[in-house]
């Protein structure tokens, strides 16, 4: 039926007339669409086509709903005479009343049935709208900085990760793909705002990192270009939301204070807005870079972080291949900064990808089990009402006989399904809040943008309107065929009722489905419960157990290389003689919470021509009863002592991978190294001790050279300021931190104390984007399989109901009772068998898609899938053995007579 | 063909005694019947194709209207459908005016609204 051009949207239109039953479709589709066309051509505007079709679809789906309820009743053709008493119940306020009343009653009546129902739809509608909250504000809401799509961050791959300052001027001049790029650093300073002294992260940004990121200050102003000036002497900060608000009380008069940044005074120019958490949301200030472009540092020094804008037009793509055509060159300019075997190759990704890059995969498995869950409650309502349809065809065929309007019965099927429905929603977004209030809380706190979850109202709208259609669907199916039906069929097969063939086909079948899709979760489930396991079983090298973390920054303005030694030293002193401390020492970076980072050293007998030859290793300063605190073994010579101070000959200990990297087969005690500098002494090594995971669990162990803190000026560089107090205690560490502070207090009242944790904290913070996850995909795991059961024993309990009398005639007959709980069992145990064989074939197919969060399991692992083909057999077996148990009480007279 | 009572058609719905009402000025297609509609409701009553052309299938199978066989007679467009009152629509029609009219009356006489101007 062509009528010339096509108008806009007419494709669907034609796609909609679908919904209409083919023989109303035959006689007006040709004018529907006419009426259509001519609907359209008044159009002038987008806007006003958009209106139209906000009018059109309503109008299409109720008429569309109605013709088909119609001709599937029959009623098509026919008008029916109306009597008085259709005017009565069919338009009057009073009908609808009775309907909700009799609907109430049918709910009461049947406790169990309406529970099942609705704790179902609850749970269904309730975890899908949670979950999908979180995921909707970290993963898919726009980023809040200005066309954030065009946000890029460019960085090098290992080992150089960080960019230098020569290579940033570089970059900024000869990729023209990036029209803006600015570079920024974080660091952690001593913050005093009203003689407070606070730890707190800040970053350095230069000239083009807001125009980048686009903020608009809350109160004040953004950095102007003098401020980037290098002669510019006037201290200034941009602070975050969260800071004004802790720090000033929300205070609009906070521009033109001053606050102290490791001993600087600094002006406060303005606050960024909410949710503005760029490079990380524990960013408090930043600061502008003075960057002299006539003294920059080497090119080999690796350190600046970048950020830029896509030119218009331009891709990622290209950027790419312009950064790696310049990074190339460099090579090949500069052969004493990148050595051939470690190649510089520069990296750039959208700003999304780099922020929510490690979250996304758990959080999409997270979206997929819920997706799960949202179908096997549907399944479970469906099978449900089913049964129930199944189950009422005698009253229907009752009330039919005795003279109700089919019209009345469907409106009647139509109200209690809409009842479970609204039931199920407000139950549904009681459980959606609570749970998405408890992710939160449980969520680890580095998941970006968790400040921002909000409970969707379109996801509960949603999730409600999939169940109520589920619902609606399965509820009427058995209706309408009794109704089409002559009514008397439904009377004469009396109290047997007995279900049609196809629907109690339909009914095993999603059964079946439902324990395909629990096998899939339970799978899914199961290996990252294994995976954690086998991550939480990994030997780190040291014992987490009873020991309390802080770190204690010293005001660089106070101390020196002297005092701070004599700080420190008292400050052990003092703590070990707490009752309840075994050993207390300092170090540099805790273990498993460690960063990236290795500096060129010599080794004694070799000799390499530049500092891109050099082998290189991590650097840790410590006291002496650090390998005692952590319990680390010694695997040769011995480890430090008080002797070991400053002035004496220079010792340093290696751990077990330094020593098979550097020294292969040779023994290292006696040996010696020195930092890549002319001015650092050799240093002996007197020990070597087992590795340590340092920079998290599923890190590779680096080569590590460990120094004695008073040494460390001397013998590698500098001696820090800020370390990390570790306490071995005999009973709770964390009971000891207001003790361990005080102590410290009475040394300096002004040094800042932070990141209080107990080690075994800092280790399950670490993994705890893992936990979460896993929590969530075993307690899904559980629901469904929970589900399945459900939907197993509808199903079986309605079939033993059904088959009363078949087992009474059996009984009857003189079968024992074994074999009416073989025949009952039976049934549960092919549907059963049938689901987990598919879905093992379903969990081999979508298991795979969480190899990345897989440790130390293959996605197909025999031991998981055997322990999850168990649970389903044991949940099948509870489901089938109370239907089994009823069956077996079967009194065959009772069978008999009634049937 | 034998036809019943149109007594046994009453009351019509609004929208049916609409189309019908519309119908009586003579044959129409289903858009001309929403303009039409439009135009004597004051642009309130703005009816889509779905439920109109519902209302058109009902009246057409009940036997109140029927689509006209000059349908293209007065179009350019020889494809689209006409629809006109039949003999007993009108009869219909007019009873179910009737009907209203008597109600018309009983709301003048108790001054639930004012007089028909003369």
């Amino acid at each position: 039926m062509s009528l010339g051009p096509r108008v806009q949207g007419e494709r669907l239109y034609r796609l909609l007339l679908g919904l209409y039953p083919s023989s109303f479709r035959a006689r007006y589709g040709r004018d529907l669409l006419d009426f259509y066309r001519a609907r359209v051509s008044s159009v002038r505007s987008r806007r006003e086509f958009m209106a139209v079709w906000t009018r059109i679809i309503p109008d299409l789906l109720s008429s569309a709903i109605a013709e088909r309820a119609g001709a599937l009743l029959g009623r098509a053709r026919v008008r029916p005479e109306r009597s008085r008493l259709d005017y009565q119940s069919e338009d009057s306020m009073a009908g609808l009343l009775q309907d909700v009343r009799f609907a109430l009653r049918g709910m009461r009546q049947r406790p169990g049935f309406s529970a099942v129902i609705l704790v179902t739809l609850a749970l269904g509608i309730g975890a899908n709208a949670a979950i999908f909250s979180v995921v909707d504000a970290v993963l898919l809401r726009p980023l809040p900085y200005t066309r954030a799509d065009g946000i890029v961050q460019l960085s090098h791959l290992a080992p150089y990760q960080t960019v230098s300052e020569p290579e940033f001027i570089d970059y900024q001049r000869g990729v023209p793909a990036i029209s803006s790029l600015a570079a920024y650093n974080s660091g952690d300073v001593t913050l005093t705002v009203n003689e407070e002294p606070v730890r707190a992260t800040g970053s350095r940004v230069s000239r083009d990192f807001f125009a980048i990121l686009g903020p608009t200050p809350t109160v004040g102003r953004l950095f102007v270009p003098e401020e980037f000036d290098p002669a510019a002497k006037a201290r200034v900060a941009v602070i975050s939301n969260g800071m004004w608000r802790q720090q000033f009380a929300a205070d609009s008069r906070v521009v033109g204070k001053t606050v102290v940044i490791n001993g600087s005074p600094t002006t406060v120019v303005g606050v960024m807005p909410q949710g503005f958490s760029y490079p990380s949301a524990s960013t408090s200030f930043w600061t502008p870079w003075r960057l002299n472009p006539d003294s920059l540092w080497t090119r080999n020094n690796h350190y600046l972080n970048l950020v830029g804008r896509l030119a218009p037009g331009a891709t990622l793509a290209q950027a790419n291949a312009q950064v790696r055509t310049l990074d190339a060159r460099w090579m090949h300019d500069f052969p004493e900064t990148y050595s051939p075997e470690q190649q510089l190759v520069g990296r750039v990704v959208s700003l999304r990808d780099a922020i929510l890059g490690p979250t996304r995969p758990y959080l999409i498995a997270l979206l997929g089990a819920v997706g799960f869950v949202l179908l096997i409650a549907c399944v479970n309502v469906a099978n449900l009402l089913l049964v129930r349809g199944e189950a009422r065809r005698r009253e229907f065929a009752i009330r039919t006989a005795l003279g109700a309007s089919s019209g009345r019965l469907l409106r009647q099927l139509l109200t209690e399904s809409s009842l479970f429905a609204l039931f199920g929603a407000i139950l549904g977004v009681g459980v959606a809040w609570s749970g998405a209030t408890a992710l939160v809380a449980l969520a680890p706190a580095d998941l970006p943008r968790l400040d921002q979850v909000a409970l969707d109202y379109r996801v509960i709208a949603f999730t409600i309107a999939i169940t109520f259609v589920t619902g609606l669907l399965f509820g009427l199916i058995p209706a309408m065929r009794e109704l089409r039906n002559e009514s008397a069929d439904g009377l004469r097969e009396g109290g047997k009722a007995s279900a049609s063939s196809g629907s109690r086909a339909a009914r095993r079948t999603l059964v079946v489905a439902e324990v395909a899709l629990a096998v899939v979760m339970c799978a899914g489930a199961g290996l990252l419960i294994r995976s954690l396991a086998k991550l939480r079983a990994i030997d780190l090298g040291f014992d987490a157990s009873n020991v309390l973390t802080m770190q204690v920054t010293l005001p660089a303005r106070r101390y020196n290389d002297t005092t701070a030694d004599t700080f420190f030293r008292g400050v052990l002193s003092k703590v070990e003689a707490l009752p309840g401390v075994r050993s207390a020492s300092l170090d540099g970076a805790l273990p498993i919470s460690g960063s990236e980072s290795g500096w060129s050293i010599q080794i004694d007998g070799r000799t390499v021509k530049t500092i891109a030859e050099a082998p290189s290793a991590k650097p840790e300063p410590v006291t002496a009863n650090y390998f005692k605190t952590f319990d680390i073994r010694v695997l040769r010579g011995r480890v430090f002592n008080d002797r070991d101070r400053r002035g004496a000959p220079p010792v340093a200990v290696i751990n077990d991978a330094m020593a098979r990297i550097i020294w292969p087969g040779i023994d290292p005690i006696g040996r010696t190294l020195k930092m890549f500098n002319p001015a650092s002494p050799w240093v002996t090594i007197v020990g070597v001790v087992a590795d340590v995971k340092a920079r998290g669990i599923q890190e590779d162990v680096p080569p590590t050279m460990y120094f004695p803190y008073s040494q460390s000026a001397a013998s590698a560089y500098y001696q820090p300021l800020q370390m990390t107090l570790v306490v071995k205690t005999v009973g709770d560490p964390a009971r000891l931190g207001p003790a361990v502070r005080a102590q410290i207090r009475s040394l300096d009242i002004h040094v800042p104390i932070s990141q209080v944790a107990t080690m075994e904290t800092v280790i399950s913070d670490s993994i705890a984007s893992r936990r979460f996850t896993t929590l969530l995909l075993g307690g899904f795991a559980a629901l469904a399989l929970g589900l399945a059961g459900i939907g197993i024993y509808g199903v079986i309990a309605y079939g033993v109901s059904q088959r009363a009398f078949e087992i009474g005639l059996r009984v009857a007959l003189g079968a024992s009772r074994g074999s009416v709980v073989r025949l009952v069992m039976g049934e549960g145990a092919r549907m059963t068998v049938a689901g987990v064989a598919i879905g093992l074939i379903g969990a081999y197919a979508v298991d795979r898609l969480l190899r990345a969060l897989l440790v130390g399991v293959t996605p197909f692992d025999p031991a998981t899938i055997a322990l999850v083909i168990a649970s389903l057999i044991i949940v099948a077996a509870l489901a089938c053995a109370l239907p089994a148990r009823r069956a077996t009480t079967v009194s065959p007279t009772d069978a008999l007579r009634n049937g | 063909m034998q036809r019943q009572d149109p007594k046994s058609q009453i009351p019509l719905k609004p929208i049916e005694l609409l189309v019908l009402s519309m119908l009586s000025a003579g044959e129409r297609h289903g858009y001309g019947i929403r303009q039409d509609i439009i135009a004597h409701t004051h642009g309130d009553l703005e009816l889509e194709a779905g439920n109109l052309y519902r209302t058109i299938r009902r009246l057409e199978t009940d036997g109140l209207i029927d689509e006209s066989s000059s349908s293209s007679s007065s179009s350019t467009d020889e494809r689209r459908r006409y629809y006109r009152l039949t003999p007993f629509g009108k009869r219909v029609l007019a009873v179910e005016l009737e009907r209203l009219r008597d109600l018309v009356r009983l709301g003048e006489e108790r001054r639930v609204i004012g007089p028909t101007p003369a």
